[in-house]
């Protein structure tokens, strides 16, 4: 019960903590920069950590997931419109006063560049018209759909491929999306990079404070709630019996289904949160730093992800997060250069190499990561308890 | 009462035919013994009474509730269990955990508390309370045996098929393992146990199948199929 | 494209039937109790050949399937694939000069030598070690850097196949390092899981070697000469050059078959190399052994072969495979450090394609790709959308063959 009490303090001293951190950072704009980022690649981590770490599925579509939140929302925001009156041209739902409008792709290529039919329609809306882009919120909901249905899918897809298959078919997957975004650049902008409106284009009324829309401090808030929240849920499952069944296929698929699990309904069941928790952290970061371009789905993205998670500890969600924000700090640490005698060494260039030796090294050497045996030791579960009934056990044996 | 209804079951891999029309009933908490030389098609049977395999035809009924079109997981809640050649306990789950999943699978709404409650009955059955924290993988090969039987008490099946339950145990694990089938037996459940020691099988069983070329050549007890002409056949050439 | 609705409807007559195909086929199959192995790939290819009208005499009669049932439907489809596509878009260059399309087919072919010789390389490493590694392309790129450093930066005038073989020694030894370091450890249970390990271990593999090249030698697209200047040659004349006509950056064949001489040179150092690597692995006692450890690795160990050394030694050769491809590419593209990004990407659709494992398999592969690459670098209308779905199309054909037939072309059961 103690140690129980232990982890719950430690929780809310470091929910605490990160809230107050908002308030510490404000005058540091590029802090809270980093913070964000590092909040967004620890929600990454930590589901990719659920998906790889207890469900055993090494995917290498994190990314992809992360982009189809971003794209949906940035999409969304791009082409659904608001218009207190009809255009006549687009294709519009009336909602009482106000009218839905779905702006049309144009084509941008070469030196031309049409007008989309809102532009051709304004010639006969009347003056005064007002219109309105939507709020960042409903893009977001509908990127994460977005997430679940093409998570759904995938997962059905690869049930039957197990390993370096599943990890194949997921590079390919996530290498014919972003040709695909870099392609469709009458939707997407292709590699030009899609423009998103801020998280909040008016900025915030809070506590009497008035932030912009270029102050960090609430989406720093956004992004911190979001990694709250996924963390919560994740948790929740791994500890329900979602955790136990996912972990129980890693382990072995048949012997699972011999004991009467669900193999097909909790292996789609987890890439479906997973994608959609990827989702959302997409679709929020893409508001936050308002251009998104399909780089964001770069196979060197995924294994800076990847890194994050092993070196944080594979099957330890909390673990993978502490991980990414970490190694999310370091490398903007490192952004620097020092001189040994006459050589100039450029970390900003170097972090990268050993940051990847790093990795391999963990994997090596260390199967639990490096930050998950240090959060074992100080809340202490069942560690000594095995390794003395291991001793038990071994003797029993020799008898 | 148990009833489990094998029925004509055909099984055929391209041109292969693994299984040719093996016919066998159940009746109540029977102790069968499945015997065979190499290649008889006893682990094909396994795998389609537990739904791994479909049969090519035939039936296969367990409480009068046809299984052999169900996947293995429903064939598992419909109260068949098994074990499989190697052994298969979760390796970095704890003992504990390992046996909730089948508790947690058969009893969607049940709550954790009164799961765990059951588990610790099985672990003092297996007297393994000791090792309830403890990782799959820190067990010895035979303990490891043991828990997939506790495994299959949690998931509480009328009919428990034991694939080579005694290959490779230390001699101590085996006579637990042996009580095991005795204890569990007497408690109303089927057993049909696959093994190669044949000196512990015709102990052990009180009915004993014998599969040769994936047809049941002998139906009976042990003593007389011991002498039957067709499972000497079969098995000259195998034993010594 | 004039009349793009021609060839998108011929595309989904044969994408929804060759679903069909692979969905049922299976099925009636196995309700027959036939061999139902190749049933899926079978059925995807002659529905998507025939439509019902093959199907349905496919369903019917169910006749044994075998090599011809998927590569007769394949010949077929790509027949309707032209034809949809010549009426789609009747002036297209493919269309109207045949010279256009062998000159795509020929440069496909010799690229896709060179593709199948470092697939060559993953596959064996596979073949031996169970693992696919995923910093092959990585390998590739050092190869190309390793001959840019020796003949141009460190001794300008070293003769190029000089700097192919320190290339060559330079992924081998590389390969065998990381090999003894990260590796061997899966074989002696210092890992808890190998197959994850593997597959996360070079991926690491992959990031370190890819900035630690960044780190080195900047991001600066590097360019090395052609390896071999070849005399002009004409034939049957210098007025009249009909067979032949040989110039510095090009070889002309028959006037209308076109390929640049540094790709033609590759081509010839990826043959040489393919001889001697078969030579090496049918001929030597190292080479029989590598495939006897392939086959069976217990009866392999128990006839004295050391399998963590040929564990090793796979490794290295397979590196060094990919490091020779690099080496004899680097003076057809430009070289930057992620150069091999792509490389690795088109090396698993290879092996996935061709079976992993398959040697054969790897080599018939590579040239599949080069062709499909080629012909749709050249012949697929509005050129911007084209080149950027150029890798896309590869990673289609990994994730269909995955679906349908996870074992490849040549591959053995999973």
């Amino acid at each position: 019960m103690n140690r129980k009490w232990l982890s719950l303090g430690l929780v809310a001293a470091s929910v605490l903590a990160l809230i107050a951190f908002g308030v510490v950072l404000e005058p540091y704009p590029y802090w809270m920069h980093i913070a964000i980022v590092a909040f967004f690649y620890a929600i990454l981590a930590s589901s990719w950590s659920l998906l790889a770490g207890y469900a055993g599925q090494f995917s290498f579509g994190h990314m992809a997931f992360m982009a189809i939140g971003a794209y949906t929302a940035g999409i969304f925001g791009k082409f659904i419109r608001l218009s207190t009156a009809p255009t006549g041209i687009c294709s519009e739902i009336p909602l009482g006063n106000t009218w839905l409008v779905f702006l049309n792709a144009i084509p941008e290529r070469g030196t031309v560049t049409g007008q989309n039919c809102l532009e051709l329609g304004k010639a006969h809306m009347p003056v005064g018209t007002l219109i309105y882009q939507l709020p960042a919120m409903p893009g977001i909901v509908l990127g994460i759909i977005m997430g679940g249905i093409f998570g759904f899918l995938i997962g059905l897809l690869v049930l039957r491929l197990r390993r370096t298959y599943l990890a194949l078919f997921t590079i390919g997957f996530s290498e014919i999306l972003r040709t695909a975004l870099n392609a469709e650049i009458d939707i997407t902008q292709g590699p030009n990079g899609l423009e998103l409106a801020p998280l909040f284009p008016k900025g915030v009324h809070l506590f009497g404070y008035y932030f912009s829309s270029v102050n960090k401090v609430p989406p720093y808030y956004v992004m911190l709630a979001l990694f709250l929240v996924s963390m919560a849920v994740m948790y929740w499952l791994a500890a329900s019996r979602f955790g136990l069944f996912i972990r129980s296929i890693r382990e072995d698929e048949e012997a699972a289904a011999a004991l009467g699990v669900h193999i097909v309904r909790y292996k789609v069941l987890v890439f479906v949160v997973t994608s959609m928790i990827a989702a959302a952290a997409g679709a929020v970061q893409a508001h936050y730093i308002t251009v998104i371009t399909p780089n964001i789905l770069l196979i060197m993205q995924m294994s800076l992800v990847i890194a994050m998670a092993v070196i944080g500890g594979l099957e330890s969600l909390i673990g993978a997060a502490i991980g990414a924000i970490i190694i999310e700090f370091a490398l903007e640490l490192l952004r620097t250069s020092f001189t040994i005698g006459p050589i100039v060494v450029e970390m900003t260039t170097w972090r990268l190499v050993f940051f990847g030796l790093l990795l391999m090294l963990t994997l090596r050497f260390w199967n639990n990561g490096l930050i998950h045996p240090i959060i074992q030791r100080l809340t202490r579960v069942g560690w000594a308890e095995e390794a003395v009934s291991r001793r038990v056990a071994m003797a029993e044996e020799m008898e | 009462m148990i009833k489990l209804d094998v029925n004509k079951v055909y099984k055929n891999f391209g041109g292969l035919q693994a299984l040719a029309g093996v016919t066998f009933k159940v009746r109540g908490p029977e102790l069968i013994g499945l015997i065979g030389p190499n290649g008889a098609g006893k682990t094909t049977l396994t795998n389609i009474m537990d739904g791994v395999y479909k049969p090519s035809s035939g039936t296969v009924y367990l409480g009068g509730h046809r299984i052999d079109t169900l996947p293995p997981y429903q064939v598992a809640r419909a109260g068949l269990g098994r074990t499989f050649q190697v052994t298969r306990a979760f390796r970095r789950m704890t003992v504990m955990e390992n046996l909730l999943v089948p508790a947690m699978a058969l009893h969607p709404t049940a709550g954790r508390k009164a799961l765990e409650r059951r588990a610790w009955e099985v672990l003092e059955f297996l007297t393994f309370e000791h090792l309830a924290n403890d990782y799959g993988r820190s067990l010895s090969g035979g303990q490891q045996k043991l828990l997939e039987l506790g495994r299959l008490l949690m998931l509480d099946p009328d009919v428990i098929i034991l694939d080579e339950p005694f290959a490779g145990v230390h001699p101590k694990l085996m006579e637990k393992i042996y009580e095991y089938i005795i204890t569990v037996n007497a408690q109303g459940k089927a057993f049909i146990i696959i093994s190669h020691d044949m000196d512990t099988i015709f102990t052990l069983s009180k009915r004993l199948l014998v599969l040769n070329f994936g047809e049941l050549i002998a139906d009976g007890d042990p003593k007389e199929v011991r002498h039957d002409p067709l499972v000497v056949e079969a098995y000259l050439g195998e034993e010594e | 494209m004039e009349n793009a609705s021609y060839f998108l409807l011929a595309l989904l007559w044969i994408l929804c039937w060759g679903t069909i195909g692979a969905v049922v086929t299976p099925r009636i199959y196995g309700r027959k109790d036939l061999d139902v192995s190749q049933a899926g790939l079978a059925g995807a290819a002659t529905g998507a050949a025939g439509g019902p009208f093959f199907l349905i005499p496919l369903w019917y009669l169910t006749p044994e399937l075998d090599w011809k049932w998927v590569v007769i439907p394949a010949v077929v489809i790509v027949v309707i694939f032209a034809g949809a596509f010549a009426a789609a878009d009747p002036d297209n260059l493919c269309v109207t000069r045949g010279g256009f399309v062998a000159t795509q087919l020929v440069n496909g072919l010799v690229i896709g030598i060179i593709y199948g010789l470092m697939a060559l390389g993953l596959t064996l490493i596979f073949s031996i070690l169970g693992v696919v590694s995923f910093a092959h392309g990585e390998f590739y790129m050092i190869g190309g850097m390793a001959v840019y450093y020796l003949t141009t930066i460190w001794f300008p005038g070293l003769h190029p196949l000089v700097g192919v073989l320190g290339a060559a020694l330079l992924t081998f030894v590389i390969g065998i390092i990381f090999e003894r370091l990260f590796l061997r450890a899966m074989n002696t249970g210092q890992v808890e899981r190998p197959g994850e390990y593997a597959i996360l271990v070079t991926f690491g593999l992959a990031f370190f070697l890819q900035y630690l090249t960044l780190a080195l030698v900047g991001a600066n697209p590097k360019k090395v000469a052609r390896f071999v200047e070849y005399p002009a040659i004409n034939l049957p004349s210098t007025e009249n050059p009909a067979l032949l006509k040989v110039t510095v950056s090009s070889i002309q064949l028959f006037d209308f078959i076109s390929i640049s001489t540094s790709r033609f040179t590759a081509a010839i150092i990826a043959v040489v190399l393919l001889g001697a690597l078969m030579w090496f692995l049918y001929r030597t006692w190292i080479g029989k052994a590598l495939r006897a450890v392939s086959q069976d690795r217990q009866a392999a160990a128990v006839a004295g072969i050391n399998p963590n050394t040929m564990n090793t030694l796979a490794f290295g050769l397979g590196t060094m495979l990919a490091g020779l491809s690099g080496a004899s590419l680097v003076q057809v593209f430009s070289w930057v450090p992620w150069v091999g990004i792509p490389a690795s990407a088109r090396s698993f659709v290879i092996i996935v394609l061709g079976g992993m494992g398959s040697l054969p398999g790897a080599f018939i592969g590579g040239l599949f790709v080069g062709i499909v690459e080629a012909i749709g670098a050249g012949c697929v209308p509005d050129p911007q959308r084209a080149a950027s779905y150029i890798p896309a199309y590869g990673m289609l054909i990994l994730t269909l063959v995955l679906l349908l037939k996870p074992t490849g072309l040549f591959g053995r059961e999973l």
